[in-house]
């Protein structure tokens, strides 16, 4: 019963990481139509500058996630106005293949650059608190919840109360009819691009004292935020922490009960979740910015 | 006579929705039936529905004895039903003969026949088709360089070529100037009466099912609101409030002005 | 070439000057049958030019889905991995000791079999899911086979592989790849005359459509991939045989995915002739880039990619034959067309204007 416990712990734990991973995704293809295949090299990319601080500068990645998030809010900026402004109005299949060049580009970047090693940023915040002499709560996770809770209801507020919020979801839902009340599509765009790069990247600073930091870790990333989210609905905040925890759930369930390889076990977990969910329920499980229908053209 | 098509209690859902509410509707062998209604009033959903391009949420369908509830599309074309749409789908990088010869009746064709050519058979009926459509000397036309009026023509030979009993008609006057509907409802009536082909037609153009049908079904918020002879119909006072808007005013031609395409049951969910 | 003018309106025009293209592919294959006779020819040549075919071969069964059907499948390189490991437990199977395998030629067969076999399970569940659902999901399929390979060790040797006997003769292989190859180009050409071929030219432009006018859409889109993944999982069988070892990150790799699309797209989607040039041509841009970058040569695909993708979308074939398929063509956005070099939206000269006339 303990070991349930446990996994439950490590589930919702897991979730958390999860949920901040899957939020950038999930909003600039809810808004933007944009499947950004590209997203694990986004994680992997501000992972890596959180590493950067904490090894060269010993500064903990729950204190320089605020600047990774502004170097990775210029970064998309950058990639914004010259790659994926070009794609937006194209084809699906053109906007799926330009992310993965750019997500082959960065993996290759990274490569020469730092090598291939495996990295792992230092914080503080780690360890594990003792609940009782079987359950223990592993430390950094739990911040990471936290802090994905935070995010999730700060980018709530964001998306409901706020002008630029609101401009965002009515771009989302109607191009056309945003663009003759007057919101300026282009600056929607650009602006949700960054913010979602930026908070990418924070997903990336977080879980650099987590999982090994290096060039390839991105496709698996990108494979579980498109689960989530398709299983979750586009672009919707409240799916994307449901579906993520629904996974994470998975996961921690996995690992505790197919001894050892169960770990390895938890991207087919994820795939199967995909295709199960796609298949029996395309419409998606929660109401997102964008209708979601995997199932007709 | 039995009907060839029965349909009984279809019941459509979208979400909270319901599209299409109950609908009874039979056509006969060699039947011409109308099927009118308002913007909205389920009638493309409820084409949807028959052909099996949608799942139906309860009811039955019968076409010719068999219980098509649950049959995929294609084996609803090969059963012999087949259909236009109101959103023309031709391809328009193939020419008007290729268009032709991709409506054959899959249904009898064997493995090696798949991977063989299409036989001369298969082209000889799609260029005797196409001359009774009037589209003879458009055969190599590339279908994307056709006029609205000629893709309807082309996909009616197209929805003809698998020798059907019964076709489902959608819009096939919208987009089209009115001598070459003149000309759609004299081949219709033609194929009608030479061919013992039974036509189901959703219309906005009163005037033209009520040339064509001996019967129209006027549906209105997904149930069925009348059935009878076109001019039974138009007199109905319940039609002439849900239809035609204001009570009184029963110029049914005018109604041609609201032939926008944008039908509400046109299959999106909301 | 001089029969290839571009007459205005032709529309039944499939080839670009087929006969000078055809007596063209029969002189290349008359040349790469001969080349390895003339002595002098290097083992080392050999494997090279085999594993270029291995490319356009893969390429070719790639472009079957993602081309001619308009399913663009983001883990080919599963059936690839698949054959691999299928033969290789299959040639290396234990029994109490001593090593009792299959012989080769059995061993190569059932492996093509089984990613066959898997391709039409997998496939039937996957390809319900349409545009880039499908795409993902397939890329999913990749990743989730590859860990359970690593994980299943009793019968993979999970992440430490499984070794063969080595049998190396490099001109065996070379021919029965060839004859793959040249069997496939011919598949390929025929296919797209045949009512099957039209077919799936039907379910790429409009499936609903397809599906109405009697075509069982599920059984056919199902069995190409069948075929393409029997027929990668074929190369792939050869390929564990030649390189004597397979482990999970190498029989599994994305790189012969991104190969395939790149090669695809790069040659022409859709096309008979596109994957084969396209794979040849950036197996020797890759040779080359390797040599010269060596750890940036994935940077410098990645660009290629990218400029292929948004700058010459209809790739080599496209430039010289106007009906290729146009990637702005798929996946419901019919609003654009190419007209020349550039981009347009909205209907076609001459299409929708005429509807009131």
């Amino acid at each position: 019963m303990s070991y349930f416990a446990q996994a439950l712990i490590n589930g919702i734990a897991l979730g958390g990481m999860y949920t901040i991973l899957v939020l950038g995704f999930s909003i600039i293809w809810g808004v933007m139509g944009v499947i950004n295949l590209a997203h694990g090299e986004f994680v992997m990319v501000g992972a890596y500058l959180a590493w950067m601080a904490s090894d060269f500068w010993d500064v903990d990645p729950f204190v320089s996630a605020p600047a990774v998030f502004a170097v990775m809010l210029l970064f998309g900026y950058l990639v914004q106005r010259v790659l994926v402004n070009r794609i937006i109005d194209r084809p699906a299949l053109v906007s799926l293949l330009v992310m993965f060049g750019i997500s082959i580009i960065l993996q290759s970047v990274m490569k020469v650059t730092f090598s291939a090693d495996f990295r792992l940023a230092n914080t503080d915040l780690d360890g594990a608190w003792r609940l009782t002499d079987r359950l223990t709560v592993p430390v950094t996770r739990f911040w990471v919840l936290v802090v994905a809770v935070g995010v999730t209801a700060g980018l709530n507020l964001f998306l409901g109360r706020s002008r630029l919020g609101k401009s965002i979801r009515a771009a989302a839902q109607n191009r056309e009819a945003a663009r003759i009340v007057g919101v300026d599509i282009r600056k929607v765009y650009a602006v949700t691009f960054a913010l979602c790069i930026g908070l990418t990247g924070v997903a990336g600073a977080l879980i650099s004292p987590l999982l090994a930091v290096q060039p390839f870790q991105g496709p698996p990333l990108t494979l579980k935020a498109f689960a989530i989210t398709a299983m979750a609905g586009l672009g919707s905040v409240r799916g994307a922490l449901g579906g993520a925890m629904v996974l994470g759930l998975v996961e921690a369930m996995l690992a505790l009960y197919v001894d050892r390889i169960g770990t390895n076990l938890a991207v087919v977990a994820s795939f199967v979740l995909l295709v199960a969910a796609l298949v029996l329920r395309p419409q998606g499980i929660f109401k997102g910015l964008r209708h979601v229908d995997a199932t007709s053209t | 006579m039995t009907a060839l098509l029965e349909a009984r209690g279809v019941v459509k859902r979208f979400g909270g929705l319901t599209a299409v509410d109950g609908v009874d509707i039979s056509v006969g062998a060699g039947e011409m039936v109308g099927l009118i209604g308002p913007n909205g009033s389920g009638k493309t959903t409820l084409f949807d529905c028959l052909s099996r391009v949608l799942d139906i949420d309860g009811g039955l369908i019968e076409f010719d004895g068999t219980d098509i509830g649950r049959h995929r599309p294609h084996d609803v074309a090969r059963l012999g039903m087949s259909r236009t749409f109101q959103l023309i789908r031709v391809y328009r990088d193939l020419s008007v003969a290729e268009n032709m010869h991709l409506s054959i009746q899959w249904g009898s064709l064997g493995v090696p026949q798949l991977f063989a050519r299409t036989d001369a058979a298969a082209r000889r009926r799609a260029d005797e088709l196409l001359d009774f459509l009037l589209l003879g000397r458009l055969r190599h036309e590339r279908a994307g360089n056709l006029s609205g009026g000629q893709r309807r023509l082309l996909e009616i030979g197209m929805s003809l070529m698998s020798e059907p009993r019964l076709v489902l008609l959608d819009e096939a006057t919208s987009g089209v100037n009115p001598t070459l509907a003149a000309d759609i409802a004299d081949r219709l009536r033609a194929v009608n009466s030479e061919r013992q082909v039974a036509f189901l037609l959703v219309e906005h153009n009163v005037q033209f099912v009520a040339d064509l049908c001996e019967r129209v079904v006027v549906l209105d918020q997904g149930a069925v609101l009348a059935e009878g002879t076109p001019g039974e119909v138009t007199q109905d006072p319940a039609v002439i409030e849900a239809y035609f808007g204001d009570p009184g005013d029963d110029t049914a031609g005018d109604d041609r002005v609201g032939n926008s395409p944008a039908g509400a049951g046109d299959g999106t969910a909301p | 070439m001089s029969r290839a003018a571009p007459g205005a309106g032709a529309v039944a025009r499939r080839w670009p000057a087929g006969r000078a293209v055809g007596v063209g592919a029969l002189i290349v294959l008359v040349v790469l049958a001969v080349l390895p006779l003339l002595g002098g020819t290097s083992n080392a040549t050999l494997l090279t030019l085999t594993l270029m075919l291995t490319s356009i071969g893969v390429a070719i069964n790639w472009n079957l889905t993602g081309g001619f059907t308009g399913y663009v499948d983001f883990g080919h390189a599963v059936w690839f991995g698949i054959g691999a490991y299928a033969t290789a437990i299959l040639i290396s199977l234990q029994s109490n000791g001593p090593q009792v395998g299959w012989p080769p030629v059995p061993a190569i067969l059932v492996g093509a079999l089984v990613a066959g076999f898997l391709a039409a399970i997998i496939g039937r569940a996957t390809m319900r899911l349409k545009g880039p659902y499908f795409s993902i999901a397939m890329l999913g399929t990749f990743v989730a086979l590859r860990e359970i390979v690593r994980v299943w060790s009793p019968l993979t040797g999970g992440g430490v592989g499984l070794t063969l006997p080595p049998y190396l003769n490099r001109m065996l292989f070379y021919y029965v790849e060839l004859a793959l190859v040249a069997a496939l180009v011919v598949g390929t050409w025929w296919l797209r005359r045949t009512r099957f071929g039209a077919a799936l030219m039907a379910i790429r432009e409009d499936e609903v459509g397809a599906e109405t006018r009697g075509i069982d859409t599920t059984l056919l889109k199902t069995a190409v991939f069948s075929f393409a993944g029997l027929s990668t999982g074929l190369f792939g069988a050869l390929w564990a045989y030649q390189n004597t070892f397979v482990d999970p990150d190498i029989a599994f790799v994305e790189v012969r995915t991104i190969d395939a699309v790149m090669g695809t797209m790069l040659g022409g989607l859709g096309t008979v002739a596109g994957p084969v040039l396209g794979a040849a041509a950036l197996y020797w841009v890759r040779e080359l880039l390797w040599t010269h970058l060596l750890d940036a040569h994935l940077l410098a695909q990645g660009v290629l990619l990218i400029v292929i993708v948004l700058f010459v979308p209809r790739g080599l074939v496209g430039l010289v034959d106007r009906r290729g398929t146009s990637l702005f063509e798929l996946w419901g956005w019919k609003g654009w067309r190419l007209e020349g070099r550039r981009l347009h939206r909205g209907p076609a000269a001459g299409g929708e204007a005429e509807a009131a006339s």
